[in-house]
This record gives C-alpha cells, sequence and structure tokens, in this order.
C-alpha cells in the first residue's frame, strides 16, 4: 500500500510517496500504524498527546475522506491510494 | 437591476458580453457586486488584479501591512518604488490606475473578533487571501455566519489548497476542525514560497469569486483542490458537512463572541 503526504507531512517523511507494509484485509489504520512507526517525526507532528490522530490531519482513501465513514477502521482493498494531509495557511 | 453600461464600458468589457454566459447582465452583476479580499499579499495580488480587470464595482481590501523589498517576487500588484507604504494604499493606487470603474475600499486594519463580522456582512463575496490560520478561522466562522460565500486559498512552497465555502456547502471546519497549533505548520518567512505558486491560487480564488457574482458554473463547494507545482498536478477531493461542526452543524454558534483565535482557534463545547 502506498502513502501520498503533502506539505509538511511530506518533509517530515523525507518523502512524498512512501511504500508501507499492508495489504487488503488491513486497515487504514493498520497502514497508519506502518507509516508512522517507519517515520517517528511524523508521528510526532500528526499524533497528539493520546497518541490520537489530530483533528486537522485528514486521511483519504481514493480520494474519498475516511473519516465521513468507518473512519481508521476502513478495510482496505488492494491497490487504495491512500494520502495524508494537513490544512496550509501561506498566502 | 437596470442595465446601465455606457459605451466605455462598452469596449471596455465586450470580451464579457460577447459571450452568452457573462454577457450584458452579467456584466452588470460585476458592476454592481462587491468582494472584500483578506490580504493583499501574495494570494491577494492576482485577485485584485483580475476582480479590478473585470469590473466588479466595489473591492475591499484588508491589510494592515507595508509593502517589504522581499515581498516583490510575487506580490505582483507592488512596485520597488511602494516600498514602505500601506499595502492597502499600493493595491488602490493599482486598480485607481487599471480601472476607473472600481472603487476600492481600504481598510487598513488587522482582521479581528471586534472588525471581521461587520466587514464581512458587508460584501457579496470574501476572498480569504490571509496568511495565518487564525484569520482564516474567523473569515470561515464570521462569513458563515452571516451567509457569505468565501472564496478560500492557502499555500505551501509549492503547494496549494482551494475551496468554495458556500452558506449551503460544508465550512473549512468540516473540513479541518480546528487549526494546528501555532508553530506547528510553519509559515512563508521560514519555509519560502515560489513566486509564481500564488499567482497561480489566486487566480482560481479570482475565477470563483467571479462565478459567485455571476451565479453561474459549479464552484469548489465540498471539494478541495490540491495543486502541486512541482509535479504539476491538480487533484480534487470530496469533502462533506459535517453534522457535529460547531459552525454549519446541527447545533451551531451564531456569533464568534469567546472564540480563542490565537491557538487552535477551538470552540468550547
Amino acid at each position: 500500500m502506498e502513502w501520498k503526504l503533502f506539505a509538511d507531512l511530506a518533509e517530515l517523511a523525507g518523502d512524498r510517496h512512501v511504500s508501507v507494509d499492508a495489504d487488503a484485509g488491513d486497515t487504514v489504520g493498520d497502514a497508519l500504524d506502518e507509516l508512522l512507526s517507519a517515520h517517528p517525526p511524523l508521528a510526532d507532528r500528526v499524533l497528539d498527546d493520546d497518541g490520537d490522530l489530530r483533528d486537522h490531519i485528514n486521511v483519504l482513501r481514493n480520494g474519498e475522506n475516511v473519516f465521513a465513514d468507518d473512519g481508521l477502521e476502513t478495510v482496505l482493498d488492494g491497490g487504495d491510494e491512500l494520502a495524508l494531509f494537513p490544512p496550509v495557511s501561506g498566502g | 437591476m437596470s442595465l446601465s453600461l455606457d459605451s466605455t464600458q462598452l469596449d471596455r468589457y465586450s470580451r464579457h458580453i460577447i459571450m452568452d454566459e457573462v454577457g450584458p447582465e452579467g456584466q452588470q452583476k460585476l458592476l454592481d457586486g462587491s468582494a472584500l479580499v483578506v490580504g493583499a499579499g501574495g494570494l491577494g495580488a492576482p485577485v485584485i488584479q483580475y476582480l479590478a480587470a473585470a469590473g466588479v464595482g466595489r473591492i475591499g481590501v484588508v491589510d494592515d501591512d507595508v509593502v517589504e523589498r522581499s515581498n516583490l517576487q510575487r506580490q505582483v500588484i507592488h512596485a520597488d518604488a511602494d516600498v514602505g507604504i500601506p499595502k492597502v494604499e499600493s493595491a488602490k493606487k493599482f486598480v485607481e490606475r487599471l480601472n476607473p470603474d472600481v472603487t476600492v475600499e481600504a481598510h487598513e486594519t488587522r482582521l479581528d473578533t471586534d472588525n471581521v463580522e461587520e466587514l464581512v456582512a458587508d460584501y457579496d463575496v470574501v476572498v480569504d487571501a490571509s496568511d495565518n490560520f487564525p484569520t482564516r478561522y474567523m473569515v470561515n466562522d464570521a462569513a458563515r455566519i452571516h451567509d457569505v460565500p468565501v472564496a478560500h486559498g492557502a499555500i505551501y512552497k509549492f503547494e496549494g489548497q482551494v475551496t468554495t465555502l458556500t452558506p449551503d456547502g460544508p465550512c473549512y471546519r468540516c473540513l479541518f476542525r480546528e487549526a494546528p497549533e501555532p508553530g506547528t505548520v510553519p509559515d512563508c518567512a521560514t519555509t519560502g514560497v515560489l513566486g509564481v505558486l500564488p499567482g497561480t491560487v489566486g487566480c482560481i480564488q479570482a475565477t470563483e469569486a467571479m462565478k459567485l457574482l455571476l451565479e453561474t458554473g459549479d464552484v469548489l463547494e465540498g471539494r478541495l483542490l490540491f495543486y502541486d507545482a512541482m509535479d504539476m498536478t491538480f487533484e480534487t477531493v470530496p469533502y462533506r458537512e459535517n453534522p457535529d461542526c460547531p459552525v454549519c452543524g446541527e447545533s451551531a454558534i451564531d456569533s464568534i463572541e469567546g472564540i480563542e483565535y490565537s491557538g487552535g482557534c477551538t470552540i468550547a463545547d
């Protein structure tokens, strides 16, 4: 499964595209855990003190916000595209 | 609405008037319309340029900064000789040179909880071209309370995010409920920004503002557009209204009183 990262999240992970060890049948949360355990600076940026994803971080699966439905419990299909993005504020 | 285009205007706006989608009626809507541009910086510059050229009759510009030389790499309405003068004054000067049909209302102030509602409510459309989260959340909240649509755009180094917040669609807090804590996301002064990036993003915001004034086309309602200048890709991602949204959800606020915009812009439950 591959993650696409936006803005400063890509910088913290060192790449805009990061492959993780998660397959069909695993959940979005599993794929996120894999991503964050491989990139601790990214984990510090997107998780709060309780280890939950911060309110302003969005997770997309195939271009749809996962929190509109099953959230991190969403089960992955083969070939899914995952994305993680924060708001930006520059003007 | 009475059509009152004079011969100079028929000439000036002829490329609009000739199109069925705009026509003389649409041009009259633009001339009778108003837009508040929040920020006369990288995003605000092209927005002001194109809205003024198009003949949007009344353009409010809010900014409390003065022009600095380091702005000129991207803020294309300001010139070398403007360094040191207020950005709103420089913006007004630019528009006066471009189009005498347009009245610029220069608000040389910082948007805050005391002035945001009155300013936002006085215009047909708001273009959020600001450069910080507190202002962005304040604009979202005040515009929603007063049913004014917002053409939102924001940039980071080589990337842009654009969406349009209509009174009937989801708001910015449906997408990002709270702002990142200050210092979490680095700003342009720290990270740098590709000079032409706000040009592209600001032009999309100006396009959305024009469509809102013309009441035509499909705006980016419930859609977030990502622009990546490095990869040269555009992607749109749908998002929905959040029923629990504190600003547009079922138990929505009717005043911004008490919201602390200096930190995470949190609205207490």
